[in-house]
């Protein structure tokens, strides 16, 4: 494998520098099509040319994704330039190397809820019904507050247009069955699009002889259905509903100091979400949209262990928002937008205080932007979000963008955003001990000083920390942004698309300890302390080999700093150990920066298509350079001495063929090396085999106007 | 032998000192590596799992470079005491003893003598030792990840002894034969390897803060 692995990255390598030597070769034709002909939507809450939109943007076509062979969301994101999907509390997403509480995961432009720890699980999505993915990176908090600190993942889900019905199935290695019926038809005016899907797999253990599974036997069932419903030419409602339904059988075995403790039960999601909208388009100039959104998501789990009893969990959270959009368009070179919305939301859960009392919160806000070609060449994009929120600190986000077009096939972009997090319903209310694990408790804010004080008068306290005293009202987390990209198509083979990041977070969240019980038991609680930076620079680079053959290399290069230790450092109040185990000084040069950071990520597809001969065939590769898991030599932080995962190249090849009558048929491995990590990456697999089946028929219906 | 050219090498520095652009080299006072000195090991299991010892701590004389038999506890023979992560100083409730300690961040060879200013702390049993108990308190971090302790680089502790004599210690590891067990490691490995220390010690015959 690591064979394979060496091969394919020199293959890598000689590829590009062959791309570079025929780029500085390729002669300048005037056949070129300009950049970004695609629409999107995320990047300004409006539908805008990617072409015209100043911040980088991702769009992941259908196409993209069923090629790819995808059925959760995160099969087809882990294949993206500078994403990494992270383990732990189900899968997220770490952009721009910000951990997955800080990027937002949108639906239509509206949040999904339901985070756990901080991270909303990939494998929640199914891909069946999806139209495109669209990913804005950087801080986009200006239209969207809280959450969009690294990016925003907005999947956009298909809307009824012509009549057709579709039906798909694929069964692969782990028993794992997917089937899709997605059919949209009309009734008069009224034009339905209705997805249904269903999920089942077995999971999988890669860990030799055990029974605990690193993904459990799950059935998942998604329902949506979008309504179109045209009052006029002009006035046009549209109606989303979602739903699914997860089963997760657990099946855990947790060795508590030797002694293995069986746990089995059931995990129980569910999530619905409503979300109708009002679009009225005045005039040429002047487009209203109104939306309502409402969404609650809970998980029950409830385990019962050989010997010491059972254990549940519960957690329901509600989401309501209205929010209104004026989008006018001035003049020929300037375009605004308007909006205000009001959220409510409500959290109940056991590890709070009382299960049965919602822990609640209201958002008012208001953002603006405008958008503003100020010469033929230069468009600016500035936008302003203030949030009032009734818990905690209010926020501004402010952004600004420019983009320089050269020349149709050159473009400069450059962007400033400031992003923020709310904090969240368990950094306020959790309440919770860990009887099984030393007995340590975690208290939210709000709850820790009022617990810990009564603690106190019962005589259960042993001591109090320092960072007791310093429990306040947390503040929203905050990061300022900052993008410069370039896109170049050097040739009408060639796209290039090289963007620079910096994050500057700061106000990051963390537990601290802040006091002791007498029976040593440690407490927990959340404060406001660390603030950190990523940087760096990702790069697209896509090339047509002939009329059939696009080949696509993507890499990122990231350097991670927790600025409080680089400050400890400089000092020289760090230390580290020599093979003997005697203590000195720690230079600069050996610190890490944030864990589970690769330096280097990079993918490679080959993608083959022959649309005459309905044939498609691609091979991808996706390469993450080592990260660091744990701090070995026990100075609290990242440093060369310590504990790092291997890097990795995970090989995925489909292939498949479409027939006249309607039918697609497609096969393909993904992990073709079974590159397995059994401590790094419990959320990779094991080489998968699959076959696929898809029958469709459509019928090119316009819709009456 | 050895001992007698300890002393001889630290008489001949102590007639040498106080000169400023003296140029012998030689060490006031040798370190030591003591291996492998078991601090309560953990003999079973409970019902619920927790691992347990004898609850019963290995006494150590700095002095005499030896571990002290806990017959004699209740003496000056002992200086340290080990069970588990927590070690006491023969000291305040611990033990009749003159000892105390602190914990001195840098390294071992900066630490060429007592700073002036330290202050000396006595045991407390069971809330306030002279070596601060608990996880990034003392002397180690528990990774509760991991399930390891691990020693903090650059933590030196500073011993009074129980006679009024000083020295310096610096834990290298927590694990049996000075090897902590791979991350990837059964818990019970974990378990079963830990709590044998591993440490470096330099003892001042002479009574001075010089190391």
């Amino acid at each position: 494998m690591h064979h394979i692995c060496a091969m394919k990255s020199k293959l890598l390598i000689c590829l590009l520098s062959f791309n570079l030597f025929c780029a500085s070769i390729t002669a300048q034709t005037d056949t070129l099509t300009s950049i970004g002909e695609e629409i999107v939507v995320t990047a300004t809450k409006t539908e805008r040319k990617l072409s015209n939109v100043a911040v980088p943007v991702t769009i992941i076509s259908q196409k993209n994704i069923q090629q790819a062979g995808s059925l959760r969301i995160r099969d087809i994101l882990q294949e993206q330039t500078g994403i990494f999907l992270t383990s732990g509390f189900g899968t997220g997403v770490q952009m721009q190397g910000l951990g997955a509480d800080y990027t937002l995961i949108l639906i239509d432009g509206e949040p999904l809820v339901g985070r756990t720890a901080g991270v909303l699980d990939l494998n929640r999505i199914t891909v069946g019904n999806i139209k495109k993915i669209e990913i804005v990176k950087g801080p986009s908090s200006s239209l969207y507050g809280s959450e969009a600190l690294a990016g925003v993942i907005n999947i956009i889900t298909e809307k009824p247009k012509e009549n057709k019905f579709t039906a798909g199935v694929r069964y692969g290695t782990y028993n794992t069955l997917d089937a899709n019926v997605n059919t949209t038809f009309h009734v008069g005016k009224l034009a339905v699009n209705a997805f249904i899907n269903n999920y089942n797999t077995d999971g999988y253990s890669i860990r030799p002889f055990s029974v605990e599974r690193a993904a459990n036997p799950i059935w998942k069932f998604t329902n949506n259905i979008n309504l179109s419903y045209p009052f006029s030419e002009k006035t046009k409602l549209a109606i989303a509903i979602r739903n699914t339904y997860e089963d997760i059988r657990n099946e855990i075995a947790v060795t508590n100091n030797g002694a293995v403790v069986y746990s089995k039960g059931k995990e129980v999601n569910k999530d619905i979400n409503i979300n109708p909208v009002l679009t009225h388009q005045f005039n040429a100039k002047l487009k209203n949209t109104l939306r309502l959104y409402a969404t609650e998501y809970q998980s029950t789990q409830n385990l019962l262990s050989t010997g010491a009893g059972s254990y549940s969990d519960f957690l329901n959270h509600r989401f309501l928002r209205i929010e209104n959009q004026t989008d006018i368009n001035l003049n020929a070179n300037t375009a605004t937008t308007i909006g205000a919305g009001f959220t409510e939301e409500g959290v109940r859960s056991n590890r709070y205080d009382n299960t049965g009392n919602r822990k609640t919160n209201t958002i008012a806000y208001a953002f603006g932007q405008l958008e503003y070609n100020a010469l033929k060449n230069i468009s600016i994009i500035t936008g302003l979000r203030y949030d009032y929120n009734q818990l905690f600190a209010s926020a501004f986000s402010p952004k600004l963008a420019v983009a320089y077009t050269v020349k149709p096939t050159l473009k400069f972009t450059a962007s400033y955003g400031r992003g923020f997090k709310a904090p969240d319903f368990r950094q306020l209310y959790l309440n919770f001990t860990n009887i099984a694990a030393g007995g340590y408790s975690v208290y939210g804010t709000i709850e820790a000083q009022k617990i810990i004080n009564q603690l106190n008068s019962l005589g259960q306290i042993g001591s109090l920390e320092s960072d007791f005293y310093r429990i306040s009202t947390l503040e929203p987390e905050v990061s300022n942004g900052l993008n410069i990209g370039m896109q170049w198509q050097p040739g009408s083979k060639w796209q290039v698309k090289i963007n620079a990041f910096r994050n500057d977070v700061k106000n990051l969240i963390d537990s601290r300890l802040v006091a002791y019980k007498t029976n040593g038991s440690q407490i927990f609680s959340y404060l406001n302390v660390r603030n950190a930076y990523t940087q760096g620079f990702d790069a697209d680079v896509n090339y047509k080999l002939g009329n059939n053959l696009l080949l696509s290399t993507g890499y990122q290069f990231l350097l991670t700093a927790d600025k409080e230790q680089l400050r400890e450092i400089k000092e020289g109040k760090i230390f580290t150990k020599d093979a003997n185990g005697f203590s000195r000084k720690m230079d600069r040069s050996e610190y890490i920066g944030l864990p589970n950071r690769s330096k280097h990520m990079a993918n490679f597809k080959l993608s083959y298509e022959h649309p005459a001969k309905k044939v498609f065939a691609n091979i991808r590769c996706i390469y993450r350079s080592k990260w660091a898991v744990s701090d070995k030599d026990g100075n609290g932080l990242y440093n060369t001495n310590d504990e790092f995962a291997t890097g990795f190249t995970q090989v995925n090849i489909s292939a498949g063929k479409s027939f006249s009558n309607g039918i697609r048929l497609q096969l393909g491995i993904d992990n073709i090396g079974n590159y397995i990590d059994v401590n790094s990456l419990p959320n990779l697999p094991g080489r998968q085999y699959y076959l696929s089946f898809n029958y469709s028929i459509s019928k090119n219906k316009t819709v009456k106007k | 032998m050895k001992k007698v050219l300890v002393v001889l090498s630290v008489v001949s520095v102590m007639i040498a000192c106080k000169k400023t652009n003296d140029t012998t080299t030689t060490p006031v006072a040798t370190s030591k590596t003591v291996s492998d000195i078991i601090a309560d090991t953990i003999i079973g299991y409970t019902a619920q799992g927790q691992p347990f010892g004898a609850n019963k701590y290995t006494f150590y004389s700095l002095e005499r470079n030896e571990v002290v038999a806990s017959t004699d506890s209740a003496t000056n023979r002992w200086d340290i005491g080990f069970r588990g992560t927590t070690i006491i100083t023969n000291s305040g409730n611990s033990g009749p003893g003159n000892g105390g300690g602190f914990v001195f961040i840098g390294t071992y060879d900066a630490l060429k003598a007592v700073p002036a200013d330290s202050t000396f702390r006595t045991d407390i049993a069971p809330t306030a030792y002279a070596i601060t108990s608990g996880s990034n308190r003392g002397w180690y971090v528990y990774n509760g990840q991991t399930n390891l302790v691990t020693p903090i680089p650059g933590r030196v502790l500073v011993f009074r002894t129980a006679t009024g004599k000083y020295a310096k210690v610096e834990i290298l590891n927590y694990y049996k034969g000075g090897v902590t067990p791979a991350v990837t490691a059964t818990d019970d490995e974990k378990t079963k390897k830990q709590r044998y220390y591993t440490f470096r010690f330099t003892y001042q015959a002479d009574g001075s803060k010089n190391f």
